[in-house]
């Protein structure tokens, strides 16, 4: 009798323990040390927990780990390089983040994986993102990304300054809507800076980035640079809109609106005299530069009132009366690599990621624009007001385009914008400079 | 008997031979060795990878001249970029690495040995530091607003009415003067202990012979110094032929291409653009341009015959 009890509890006890053997899976992210965006490998990490919950209660024994190994590179750019580097030598990671225009250069290598196939197994996850970020996300064949967030670029204002320098507050105040309505043009643009660089003690007309980056690249555009021929995909050049557009540059720093030496000006000393010092009266930059330094470091105003009291902001202007003005957003992305030993579970873990919630916590928390419209509905993000203002500029955003030479094209343009400001190249030469150096290091580049 | 002797004779040869090969394993091997591995190896792996297609994501697809023919057809900064390096190079050799290093030299020696030795530390600070901290110190030195060093001096001692920018203005200069204040200070030391190795009664006797300050320099210093000079030229030529991260620290190799120096223009190609065959083609010309220079000097400076006998003799 005893002998059948203890059995019977034996046989009980075995059947109650699990006997499955869990296995956990390492997923490598790659992600640059950036502190505009600690949630996007953040997010990932807590995707991971739900990714887990649900294969536990799918009854399946893998669990996922994440790893995140970060690069210490100082842009996109140079993170781009250093992991086509990394997949070169067969050490990359299993999921990237990178900047947009980036992913066709891996996929070219057959480096990232094919996602259009995971994305409509997975609806929920992907099914809300909005369809013109999936533009981002794909190469001549198909998507091979998923879209991270977005965002818009502009020229801030600082209005104190242009109030000393004479402009009255309606004109000041509509100076948005003008810019939109292609009032306003470029050369408008430079007339104003030049105004507050006379008429006040303010030094800086316009600053711009010290390094190679896209916003500058808004102005390339607003003259009609596209890049890239919609016909073939390939990389087009324009002689004369190139040197247009570097004439715009030539004229504001003849003008003494953009210092010559704007491109060997430090990060945040350009910052602190537009925010800090009232010494410029625009910055050319991005929304989430407020979240991540101009209200926590520089103290701007949070609230939206007091904000717009003396700091505004406006696109590209046209080029000229009644065109159309431009603003860039510049898409951040997940990928994931070829050679992943677990392709399904890093799609699901992205997906999780791309939850309404975390990205938002990612949105309102570094002022990134949102990727799927429920985020609209988040009261976190409706407070968040940079967010839904710097939506307006969407209706005239374009993106970089994803093509996987444009990032060298890009280094041959700051470079030469570089010459163009520090007196070395006219506008025209430096025109000649871009067509030259591009037929020279790319392939297959068309010149009109 | 006799074969007994042959035997040992046969064995001590063998031992002797042993010896030898031991001796040369133990003394020559370590810089055989790292020739192989840091001289031969790279070079012979730099000519491989010149030929192929090796682009940004390392990959080869296939063997290919196209990097040479770029070179010689297609690249139109080359010229601009290698005028430069000629200009960089010598400049910094004839103003600081030998000539400001055998005057610092000579002034170091010619005072007393506290203050020379003081002196001589203070101009070998700048190589001790590191190489980001001593560039630090210089963007702090030539920052274009007020509050750059450069500046603080000249508006406020000297009364300039706006601050200067030499990064923009004259870049080629200041990556010679930063360059230069690191390299003098080998020249110097070299020198120096050439100028203490020169017996003292020599002066003393030009000194009874009526010499002044100059004809002593002129007549027992500077005979002396050949050989370091001839050393030091050669050595400095090839260092500075090479050496580019002051350089890329300080400007990035701008404004423009204003001071993308032959070397750093390898770099910007290779890994700021990712043309890694190209860079290697380049490379390839680096290397036989230091090759040429190596042998000019050695027979422009005839130092085959300086290597043979000391020119002083030590007691």
């Amino acid at each position: 009798m005893t002998r059948t009890i203890i059995g019977a509890l034996a046989g009980a006890t075995l059947l109650a323990t699990p006997v499955l053997a869990q296995e956990t899976v390492t997923l490598e992210l790659w992600s640059r040390q950036d502190t505009s965006g600690p949630l996007r490998p953040g997010n990932v990490v807590k995707a991971a927990e739900r990714l887990n919950k649900e294969l536990e209660a799918e009854g399946s024994d893998k669990r996922v780990a994440v790893e995140v190994r970060e690069s210490p590179a100082p842009g996109f750019d140079e993170d781009a390089l250093q992991l086509l580097r990394v997949f070169g030598i067969g050490e990359g990671p299993d999921m990237f983040i990178q900047a947009h225009e980036w992913i066709c250069a891996f996929q070219q290598e057959g480096f990232v994986l094919k996602l259009d196939d995971y994305i409509a197994k997975y609806p929920e996850h992907f099914g809300t993102i909005f369809p013109s970020l999936w533009e981002s996300a794909k190469c001549p064949d198909g998507i091979y990304a998923i879209p991270q967030d977005a965002e818009a670029r502009m020229f801030f204002y600082n209005k104190k300054l242009l109030r000393e320098a004479g402009y009255d507050d309606a004109f000041i105040e509509s100076m948005p809507e003008l810019t939109m309505s292609g009032e306003l043009t470029a050369d408008d643009l430079i007339e104003i800076a030049r105004t507050v660089v006379d008429k006040t003690d303010a030094e800086y007309g316009i600053l711009h980035r010290p390094s190679k980056g896209p916003d500058y690249l808004m102005v390339f555009q607003a003259y009609g640079n596209e890049f890239v021929d919609p016909a073939t995909g390939k990389l087009l050049l324009d002689r004369d809109k190139l040197a247009a557009a570097f004439g715009w540059f030539e004229k504001a720093v003849k003008e003494g609106v953009i210092p010559g030496n704007n491109t060997s000006m430090e990060w945040d000393a350009i910052r602190a005299e537009f925010y800090a010092e009232n010494n410029a009266a625009f910055w050319m930059y991005g929304i989430w530069d407020l979240g991540s330094r101009a209200f926590p470091t520089y103290g701007l105003p949070e609230d939206e009132t007091a904000f717009f009291k003396d700091w505004g902001w406006i696109p590209m202007p046209a080029a000229t009366k009644g065109g159309s003005p431009s603003s860039l957003t510049h898409p951040v992305i997940y990928a994931i690599a070829a050679d992943t030993a677990e392709p399904e579970l890093a799609v699901r873990l992205l997906g999780h990621a791309s939850a309404v919630d975390l990205n938002t916590d990612h949105a309102v928390s570094t002022t990134h624009l949102g990727i799927k419209p429920e985020q609209l509905d988040d009261p976190r993000y409706a407070e968040a007001w940079p967010l839904a203002r710097a939506t307006e500029l969407l209706k005239i955003t374009k993106f970089l385009p994803n093509n996987p030479q444009f990032g060298d094209l890009n280094g041959i343009i700051y470079t030469a914008m570089q010459g163009v400001e520090t007196g070395r190249l006219s506008a025209e030469d430096a025109a000649d400079f871009v067509i030259d150096e591009a037929e020279s290091s790319l392939d297959d580049v068309m010149v009109k | 008997m006799t074969a007994i002797t042959e035997d040992l004779q046969l064995e001590r040869g063998g031992r002797q031979r042993r010896r030898q090969v031991v001796n040369f394993a133990i003394f020559l091997g370590p810089a055989i060795v790292l020739t192989v591995l840091f001289f031969i190896i790279p070079v012979i792996i730099d000519v491989a990878v010149s030929f192929t297609d090796m682009g940004r994501s390392l990959q080869v697809t296939g063997f290919t001249t196209e990097q040479y023919e770029k070179i010689f057809a297609g690249d139109r900064r080359l010229v601009e970029v290698i005028g430069l390096t000629l200009i960089y190079v010598f400049a910094t050799l004839a103003i600081f690495n030998v000539t400001f290093a055998v005057i610092l030299a000579l002034v170091t020696t010619a005072t007393n040995r506290l203050t020379g030795n003081f002196f001589r530390g203070v101009w070998l600070l700048p190589r001790m530091s590191p190489s980001v901290l001593y560039i630090l110190l210089w963007i702090w030195v030539i920052n274009p607003s007020e509050f750059g060093l450069l500046n603080q001096v000249l508006m406020t001692v000297l009364g300039l009415e706006t601050p200067i920018d030499p990064l923009n203005d004259m870049p080629v200069l200041l990556i010679v003067i930063a360059n230069g204040f690191i390299g003098a200070s080998m020249g110097m030391i070299i020198f120096t202990s050439a100028i203490r190795a020169i017996p003292e009664h020599l002066f003393h006797a030009a000194r009874v012979d009526g010499a002044g300050g100059f004809a002593v320099v002129r007549h027992i210093t500077l005979p002396a110094l050949r050989w370091p000079i001839s050393f030091v030229t050669i050595y400095q030529t090839l260092s500075l032929l090479v050496s580019f991260e002051y350089i890329l620290l300080l400007t990035k190799g701008g404004p423009f291409y204003d001071t993308t120096v032959y070397a750093l223009y390898i770099y910007r190609r290779a890994f700021q653009s990712g043309q890694y065959a190209y860079g290697a083609a380049l490379a390839v010309f680096i290397i036989a341009l230091g090759v040429i220079f190596a042998l000019l000097g050695w027979r422009l400076f005839d130092m085959q015959k300086l290597l043979q006998r000391p020119r002083i003799e030590v007691q």
